[in-house]
């Protein structure tokens, strides 16, 4: 147990490093969503800004979804990072190690989940200097970030998964392109769910980004809202648990 | 005493792939042991149900006194493993790479950067520990590679085509390198290769293998010995068509038989011609020849190479496979690897 805790925290650590190492690709992923911030919300601002269920302004009803979708993308594409390490050899050299097996894939995740979460935090950060005010203050933005880190965690440990089972890097980047962007809209982060249509207002019950999407707006317009909360975070901690599942079974067929 | 112990080894792959064919050998504490044969003869598979990472379909096998299949934990923890591509992280300084499997091996932090200068200094990279590995050269790059499987001091430590990919200058280092370890870790090394000159060079013992067996496996001189004198090479004809094998077949039943000629095998648009004395053999083979109207294009004399062992047990020269068989061998080794 000990082991396995100290082998992946040396992976989690591998995975950081060499990701800080990249800082082109943390601006690049970064890059986008605040373009999100900045001119998706002007556009929109003239339109719906007055909306009811909006909140001060477009802006503050949309950085919650911004932060959901930050968070989604960079954790959505986490298997690219093992299918590397496969195509490398790096994989197979490890597992030659007492190294304990789970611990190489949990690793992979949760250093994932790390980073969309510190791109998270920039993107609150952001907002604010925009002049976005977070009805629950600090704490609430730290309890919004627990609720995006178990979205991450699930789309993450889904990435993992999904690239041990096809094993191509093509394969896990069109399946991937082909549910994030549905996903996302599909879902209220655009548009409150009273504004959308009767059908898409019920497909976005059994969205996940919906779950994480409501929760943390709900924190940044309205304040400590239970009901939502405890229900995203129930799903959302549901679905983590299954995605990992998933990903460690994967993993321990592909090591056998 | 053996680190090594292999009882009819088989592994067989989904359609009935025979990648290894009942293998049995042993290597001794110390012993540096090649597998040598072309691409796609089973060396990488037997090397990958060694080293815990594929179960053999059937047989056993032990390394450093502990059964590969009941008990890959204790296994692990006594072997060090560099396959041919090299596994090492390049966004990561030389030494993190290192301090990274010491943490695996379960080594303290202390013995760790203990180990690192030693190590770095037996692979001969002494200066680069904290340079990142996107700037090291290829040859620098398989020396880390080996030393992450050093780190814990192995019994056993498996090289997977260590130079494949390298020019002959850094190969001659490497092998400098692997020579040293032998000597001054005395660890027992396996390792293959589809280079005779490397398992000629390196390797105390040498098993020659094809088609998931054994052929033959013995010292290099005692392979060579084995062939009984010189090798005389003998090329009838320029294009490798029927009439080349004809006149092959001719050549062949004109000197097969004679009391200066031991054997003959074909090959590839060649006959190669076992002599006792090769100096004296080829005035008689020439005359021979001659009288019967047959001409030879080229005539070649050589002490008995390992390719000739090869070609002796196999009907065929590694020389030969390569290149034409090389890439498509690779490519299914690559699929396979993602596959497995």
């Amino acid at each position: 147990m000990m082991n396995a805790l100290a082998d992946t925290w040396h992976i989690v650590v591998r995975g950081l490093r060499s990701r800080i190492r990249m800082p082109v690709f943390i601006f690049m992923s970064l890059f986008q969503p605040i373009l999100w911030l900045l001119l998706f919300t002007q556009l929109f601002e003239k339109s719906f800004g007055s909306m009811p269920g909006m909140g001060d302004n477009y802006l503050q009803f949309f950085t919650p979804g911004v932060v959901v979708m930050t968070v989604l993308f960079g954790s959505a594409f986490a298997g690219f990072g093992l299918l590397m390490m496969m195509d490398m050899g790096i994989l197979s050299k490890m597992l030659a190690t007492p190294v304990t097996r789970v611990s190489i894939i949990m690793g992979q995740v949760i250093a994932a989940v790390v980073v969309s979460i510190i791109q998270a935090a920039i993107i609150f950060v952001i907002a604010a200097i925009m002049g976005v005010h977070v009805a629950t203050g600090v704490p609430g933005v730290l309890l919004a970030l627990f609720i995006v880190a178990l979205l991450g965690l699930a789309f993450a440990a889904f990435s993992n998964g999904l690239a041990l089972l096809v094993k191509r890097q093509e394969t896990v980047m069109a399946t991937t392109n082909l549910f994030t962007m549905p996903l996302m809209f599909l879902s209220s982060t655009m548009m409150p769910g009273g504004a959308l249509p009767g059908w898409l207002n019920t497909v976005r019950h059994f969205n996940p980004v919906d779950y994480a999407v409501v929760g943390v707006r709900g924190l940044v317009l309205e304040g400590y809202v239970w009901s939502d909360l405890w229900r995203s975070l129930v799903v959302l901690g549901a679905l983590s648990v299954a995605a990992v599942i998933f990903a460690t079974l994967m993993f321990r067929r592909q090591a056998e | 005493m053996s680190v090594i112990e292999t009882k009819s080894l088989n592994k067989v792959f989904p359609g009935d792939v025979r990648a290894v064919d009942g293998i049995d050998f042993q290597v001794n504490a110390g012993e540096i042991f090649a597998f040598l044969g072309p691409n796609g003869a089973g060396k990488t598979t037997t090397i990958k149900m060694l080293n815990t990472l594929i179960p053999p379909t059937s047989g056993s096998a032990t390394v450093a006194g502990f059964d590969v299949v009941k008990n890959p934990a204790e296994v692990r923890k006594r072997i060090g493993y560099a396959a041919q591509d090299v596994g090492v992280d390049e966004q990561a300084t030389g030494r993190e790479n290192l301090t990274l499997y010491g943490h695996f091996y379960r080594l303290d932090g202390k013995t760790i950067k203990q180990r690192v200068k030693e190590i770095f200094d037996l692979v001969g990279l002494t200066g680069y520990e904290d340079k990142m590995v996107s700037t090291y050269s290829g040859g620098m790059r398989k020396r880390l590679d080996l030393a992450m499987g050093l780190i814990h001091q192995p019994q056993v430590i498996f090289l997977d085509e260590p130079t494949t990919g390298l020019d002959p200058q850094t190969r001659a280092h490497l092998w400098d390198h692997i020579n040293n370890l032998a000597k001054t870790m005395g660890v027992a090394i396996f390792l293959t290769t589809h280079y005779m000159e490397e398992a000629d060079r390196l390797a105390d013992r040498i098993a020659i293998i094809d088609l998931g067996k054994i052929v033959t496996m013995g010292t290099s001189d005692d392979l060579k010995k084995s062939i009984g004198g010189d090798v005389v090479t003998l090329t009838p004809c320029v294009q490798k068509d029927e009439e080349c094998q004809e006149f092959i077949r001719r050549t062949e039943s004109v000197l097969s038989g004679k009391p200066f000629v031991t054997g003959t095998k074909p090959a590839d648009g060649e006959l190669a011609v076992y002599v006792k004395d090769g100096e004296s053999a080829i005035p008689s083979i020439m005359q021979l020849l001659g009288s019967q109207g047959i001409e030879v294009r080229t005539i070649s004399m050589a002490r008995p190479s390992l390719d000739d062992v090869f070609l002796k047990y196999t009907g065929r020269t590694i020389r030969a496979q390569e290149g034409a068989r090389t890439t498509f061998a690779q490519l299914r080794r690559k699929a396979s690897r993602r596959q497995k």
